[in-house]
């Protein structure tokens, strides 16, 4: 569940490029195929605000498939709307792949639909196309808000380029952008665009919880990652996990591989290659996977239970995803990434006449990232995880972000 | 290959009946046959009667329409009109296999056998006779040897097809359609690729199926042999009949103007204007194939200026790789290669080319043309480096069109205008330009193989001009062919090529086609040798 | 046959195509529940926008100069799938050369020059690995190509990276940005937010390039003998490895150039994750579909490329994006088989003429057969 990529000859490449940069995102998101069943998914922001409860964690499978909130690091606090919803008309331009990629488009699609479920209107949602240049996603910003947007938000880093030239031109309009902090940038030049906010995450905080959990949880010393096509953003997620094990047991060994290069994305959809790189790692001695692969996932999970050892999940709680449900329980956790949050919050402040601005970091501490504990197999360690959680939020452990 | 939908095999050991004569009809009655293609009217109302038992040639210069005619009687199109009877019944075939199970089979002039199976089983490829599951060989040979013996076509049934002689592949084509019934043969140009004695002994062979009462359709455009063979002559000229005619009354001058309207030409030369200045000078020519065995081996020879040398060979025994060597296409192995006093064996094609070499190749559409050019850029091939093609690294348009003009006023290429596409014109329009272009940028020696292959009358009487004046303005002339006549008639001094060697010269005006044929096929013929 | 019918019979096959395009564009608008002239009225309402068309030119340029890297192969029968890998690789390069320091010391001509002769050298460079295998050890060059494209991806990755070739931004890698004076100035359009890139220009130069070496020198005539006939042109003394090292050389060079536009003329001076990839595919279809011809690949170029700048507003107008897709492939299959039956049209015809004028002209014991053989 990913990025779908276009198949038809030529254009596949392309399309793959193009998803790439989504995918990127994407894969942050990996493969959060549960939820996408619609309005099933509905979860934190709309349910009472939860403060951080560990006592979440204690709810039985089935309770946390309603809820994804219900997850080890508790459900982000929701924004309530209380102003003039009417008065928020939103645009939404999708990464590649978008509404349907299971997926990060499908993540902050859930954000959109509980807003609208709320009351507010939503003028357009565009996609991008596989041979995207920057132009056209300038374009596709522009006629969002030329089509009387008021707020606009971009899914996905790749829209960079385009909102910096597209957002001067619109001021009453405001924009987002998910995964891209460079526009709000205090540093550079000519200041950040004062406009748009800068909604990330800090993945490797996430992936440092669950490398925690894979050390513990791990017999041999050795574990894996597989990441889907080696950018920064997945770089992120193995830096995390990588630091998560070594801090919990130095002497555990973790193999790093990734699907695909760019500019070819197809390495997060590629369940197939992902299989085939996990048996890998599962016959040379690792018992456990860390799969930060996008819908490359399935295929993670599928060598982890042949090889009877763990995977773990990434983006969204898979051990609920349906289409995991054959796997699920070699699904020993899942770094969520609440990309969904991030947009109602945009939406949510532009309702309440306080649009978001600056950059915005949904970190461990407001609930952005988190690890999940449905199927209960890490029931037991979580003292150990919620004890490291505390000290990244408290700043005691810093988690890095780049490897090597 | 058989056709798939092939009938199961009849019992042609048992001969039909005989019945010529008066009451019966005939075998293959044609009556109003009309076939268009696009562009051209192939078929025009022929009618076309053959009686059983008889041997009947029909007659024609290439693109007569002798082939279509044929095409439309084994089932391989449908005519726009016209009526096909067989043994007085009216016919349609959708499809050879129809005209299989009529009784009609069709020898093609290019065989289609499988070179590494045995001679059964290419006869019995597409009908295999099966006992049980299983391919029951014993019967098969056991027909096969019967069949050999009623006609007498002999050829073990068990040998391998690679090891037999053309001759010998023939009689296999030839079995191969009576062993699916047959009883009407069509064959198509069956002595094109035979010498003299192997045309002997398949008249031999005709004979004896026509005394087993067999109906046979020779097709040919050699008048000597087809009154030889022939109990009656069908003519046919652009694409209609123009009569029939006996073979014993008629002569071969009277039925060339059936074909085409006008006397055939001769191939013959004028007073010898041999120099002794040499031109070609080939010194120990090797040449070895991809696996490192010779196909050229230790070529000496010498063409001077103003003489014609030929060379005789059945195909395959390295003419081409002789042509490819002087052009400097293929590398050679050892020897050496001189052209006016020069040596040129390590020069490209482009330089021997622009040394003077013209090259009429074998294959018009394969080596000579650009079929999907037009006549101007087609005189440009081989000359793009030359004026009046070229200027420097650039291309003279407009040189290269007055010349085209040029070579279809002076060699009578019959186009509406050079702006045409090759593949518009008739095949001999496209070798008179070939020989026009070659003839063009003062060539001093010209390489013509098989000049006058597949072109009508008329062309190859205009292109046998050429070569002569070719020859009076001071060319050496180095002339292939399979028409034995046509090298004997235009060459100077002949030698036989043979397995890759010159296997003896000859003298053109002493030795007969017989002969040549003999030497051809590695027989002894020491007292003709000049 | 008249020039009139000779120029409706050249446009018959692009025409004919679209027609079926739109036939079947309908069809699957009607089939999906769309309203088809709801679509077509977004797809033309789309170029009312400047911004929008001055995008589709700018798009062409990028995909016209594919097309005539693919072209030059095609028309000696070589295909060069590797355009895709040679301009990706050229991009990168080029743009990591254009960004470095030393190059804002010199005057800006001089530095626009080097960029894009650093990149039509790495484009000539990668796709004569090619032509050299093919040369030397008949290795088919779709073969290698589609591997080199492999190869060049690994190359770009091992190379964008920080401390390599590039620096990170955020999520982001890119070559280091090239500094003002090393990229080009670009056109303003009236009414449009986009701007004119500057480089259609050299694109145009190449066009032209393309038709007058190939139409009026020697080495054109060489490159179509040898892709129309090759026993033909080795008979002619045409060197037919030469001609193949040549015309590879040449199209990885043109394809050097396909990244150009948006390096020096794009917003982001440099080669990032996001640099658009799969052009060298994109070319291949265009020149298919403006059949090789300099002027036909520039319609084609711009039909295609406007098609994938209405995408936006077709999904404005509710029409799902894959119609452009589905519209661009049933073009190009239905020009590929109208071209077919106009060519063996136009033979028929040629055939004809030529049978009734020389019949016309015909005397009586004339035994010249007119059809082919």
């Amino acid at each position: 569940m990913t990025v779908r990529i276009e198949r038809n000859g030529s254009r596949r490449f392309r399309a793959a490029a193009l998803a790439g940069t989504a995918a990127l995102a994407l894969v942050l998101s990996a493969c959060g195929s549960d939820n996408n069943a619609g309005s099933g998914t509905t979860s934190a922001p709309t349910s009472a605000p939860t403060s951080e409860s560990p006592a979440a964690t204690s709810e039985s499978p089935a309770a946390t498939s309603e809820s994804p909130a219900a997850t080890g690091s508790g459900a982000p606090p929701a924004v309530e709307m209380t102003g003039d919803k009417a008065a928020v008309k939103v645009g939404m331009a999708y990464d590649v792949g978008g509404r349907g990629d299971q997926s990060f488009n499908d993540s902050a699609a859930r954000g959109l639909d509980k807003a609208k479920a709320a009351g507010v209107t939503i003028v357009n949602e565009i996609e991008a196309t596989a041979t995207d240049t920057d132009a056209q996603r300038e374009d596709r910003l522009r006629q969002l808000a030329e089509g009387g947007a008021n707020v606009v938000i971009a899914v996905g880093f790749a829209y960079e380029p385009a909102l910096a030239k597209a957002a001067p031109d619109y001021p009453d309009v405001h924009f987002a952008i998910i995964d891209d902090a460079t526009l709000c940038d205090p540093a550079a030049k000519g200041g950040p665009v004062k406009n748009v906010a800068c909604l990330t995450f800090a993945e490797e905080q996430g992936s440092y919880l669950v490398g925690v959990a894979a050390a513990l949880k791990s017999k041999t010393g050795k574990i894996g990652f597989v990441g889907g096509v080696n950018t920064p953003l997945i770089q992120k997620f193995q830096a995390g996990f990588e630091a998560g094990v070594k801090a919990t047991k130095a002497d555990d060994t973790v193999t790093p591989k990734y699907i695909t290069e760019p500019p070819d994305f197809s390495g997060f959809n590629d369940p197939g290659k992902g299989e085939t790189i996990a048996k890998g790692m599962y016959d040379g001695g690792s018992d456990i996977v860390y799969a930060a692969a996008g819908g490359s996932g399935a295929g993670v999970f599928k060598a982890a239970k042949a090889a009877k050892g763990w995977g773990i999940g990434v983006d969204s709680d898979q051990y609920n995803a349906p289409t995991l449900s054959a796997v699920k329980d070699v699904i020993l956790t899942s770094m969520v990434k609440n990309v969904d949050v991030a947009v109602w919050d945009d939406i949510a402040g532009a309702v309440n006449g306080k649009p978001l601005t600056g950059q915005h970091v949904y970190d461990l501490k407001v609930g952005g990232v988190g690890y999940a504990t449905s199927g209960g197999f890490v029931d037991d360690i979580v003292p150990q995880l919620e004890a490291a959680k505390a000290k990244i939020i408290s700043g005691e452990i810093k988690v890095p972000s780049t490897v090597g | 290959m058989a056709h798939p939908a092939d009938p199961p095999p009849g019992d042609p050991v048992e001969p039909p009946p005989v019945t010529r004569g008066a009451g019966a009809p005939p075998a293959v009655q044609l009556t109003g046959i009309t076939k268009r293609f696009p562009g051209v009217v192939a078929n025009s109302d022929i009618t076309f009667t053959v009686a059983r038992g008889t041997v009947h040639a029909l007659v024609g210069e290439n693109g007569a329409g002798k082939s279509t005619l044929m095409k439309t009687l084994y089932g391989m199109h449908r005519p726009d009109e016209g009526s096909i009877e067989v043994d007085g019944r009216p016919v349609t075939f959708h499809s050879p296999a129809d005209a299989i199970a009529a009784g009609i089979g069709m020898v093609h002039q290019h065989f289609m056998l499988a070179d590494n199976l045995t001679v059964w089983e290419n006869i019995v490829l597409g009908s295999e006779p099966v006992n049980g599951v299983r391919l029951d060989s014993r019967s098969a040979i056991d027909k096969i040897r019967a069949l050999g013996t009623s006609y007498g076509l002999t050829v073990d049934p068990e040998r391998l097809v690679e090891s037999l002689g053309v001759g010998e592949r023939q009689r296999v084509e030839i079995i191969k359609v009576l062993y699916r019934g047959a009883k009407i043969l069509i064959l198509d140009e069956p002595t094109a690729v035979l010498v003299p004695q192997e045309v002997d002994e398949l008249f031999g062979n005709l004979r004896e199926l026509k005394s087993e009462g067999l109906t046979i359709i020779f097709i040919s455009h050699k008048l000597d042999e087809v009154r030889a063979i022939a109990d009656e002559i069908t003519v046919i000229r652009r694409g209609t009949t123009v009569g029939t005619a006996d073979p014993k009354a008629v002569t071969n001058s009277q039925l060339a103007e059936m074909m085409v309207g006008s006397e055939l030409p001769v191939p013959e030369l004028r007073d010898s204007t041999v120099t002794d200045r040499v031109v070609l000078d080939l010194a120990g020519v090797t040449v070895v194939d991809g696996d490192g065995r010779p196909v050229l081996t230790d070529i000496t020879a010498a063409i001077h200026a103003g003489e014609v040398l030929g060379i005789a060979g059945v195909e395959g025994n390295g003419q081409a790789e002789l042509v490819d060597a002087i052009m400097g296409i293929r590398p050679i192995s050892a020897g050496r290669v001189e052209l006016a006093g020069v040596d040129v064996t390590k020069l490209s094609t482009l330089r021997r080319r622009e040394a003077g070499i013209g090259f009429i190749p074998e294959d018009r559409h394969r080596q000579g043309l650009i079929l999907e050019g037009t006549l101007w850029e087609n005189r440009i091939l081989g000359h793009q480096t030359r004026p009046p093609s070229a200027r420097g690294f650039r291309l003279n348009r407009s040189g290269a069109r007055k010349d085209t003009q040029r070579i279809v006023d002076e060699y009578d290429v019959r186009t509406p205008g050079i702006e045409v596409k090759a593949n518009s014109l008739s095949g001999g329009n496209q070798q008179k330009l070939i020989v026009g272009r070659e003839m063009s940028g003062d060539p001093v020696l010209l390489i013509a193989s098989h000049p006058t292959r597949g072109v009508d009358v008329g062309a190859q009487a205009a292109i046998w001009e050429h070569l002569r004046r070719a020859r009076e303005a001071g060319l050496a002339v180095l002339l292939i062919s399979a028409d034995l006549e046509e090298l004997i008639g235009m060459s100077d001094t002949l030698t036989v090529i043979l397995r890759g060697k010159l296997a003896g010269s000859y003298d053109p005006a002493a030795v007969t086609p017989e002969q040549l044929g003999i030497a051809m096929t590695g027989g002894d013929l020491g007292q003709v040798a000049s | 046959m008249t020039n009139s019918r000779r120029f409706w019979l050249a446009v018959a096959a692009p025409l004919g195509a679209l027609v079926v395009a739109f036939i079947v564009t309908t069809l699957v608008l009607l089939l999906t529940g769309s309203n088809p002239f709801d679509a077509y009225a977004a797809l033309g309402g789309a170029f009312k926008t400047p911004r929008i068309v001055v995008n589709t030119v700018n798009t062409a340029t990028t995909y016209y100069l594919a097309a005539v890297a693919v072209a030059i192969g095609f028309k000696m029968n070589l295909f060069n799938i590797g355009v895709d890998g040679q301009y990706r690789l050229a991009a990168m390069l080029a743009a990591a050369f254009a960004g470095g320091a030393f190059m804002s010391g010199l005057p800006s001509v001089l530095r626009i020059i080097l960029t894009l002769a650093a990149a039509m050298a790495v484009g000539a460079a990668w796709a004569g690995i090619a032509a050299f295998l093919k040369a030397t050890r008949g290795v088919s060059e779709v073969i290698s190509t589609i591997m080199l494209n492999a190869i060049a991806t690994a190359l770009i990755a091992y190379l964008l990276a920080p401390g390599r070739l590039a620096i990170a931004q955020g999520n982001n890698v890119l070559t280091q940005p090239i500094t003002e004076g090393g990229y080009l100035p670009n056109i303003d359009i009236p009414g449009s937010s986009s701007q004119l890139y500057t480089l259609i220009f050299l694109a145009a130069l190449v066009g032209l390039g393309y038709w007058w070496v190939l139409n009026r020198t020697v080495f054109g005539f060489s490159i179509k003998a040898t892709g129309l006939s090759e026993t033909s042109a080795v008979a002619s003394g045409i060197s037919v490895k030469r001609m193949v090292v040549s015309a590879m050389l040449l199209s990885g060079a043109i394809a050097g150039l396909v990244g150009m536009p948006e390096l020096l003329n794009g917003d982001t001076h440099a080669y990032s994750l996001n640099f658009p990839a799969g052009i060298g595919f994109t070319g291949i279809a265009i020149a298919l579909l403006g059949r090789n011809h300099p002027v036909g690949m520039v319609f084609s170029a711009l039909l295609w490329s406007a098609l994938d700048s209405s995408s936006n507003s077709l999904q404005g107008a509710g029409v799902p994006k894959e119609l452009v897709t589905i519209m661009q492939g049933v073009m190009l299959f239905a020009v590929v088989i109208a071209y077919e039956v106009v060519r063996r049209y136009r033979l028929v015809l040629e055939q004809k003429a030529v049978a009734r004028t020389l019949a016309a002209a015909r005397t009586t014991g004339d035994p010249n057969e007119v059809a082919a053989r």
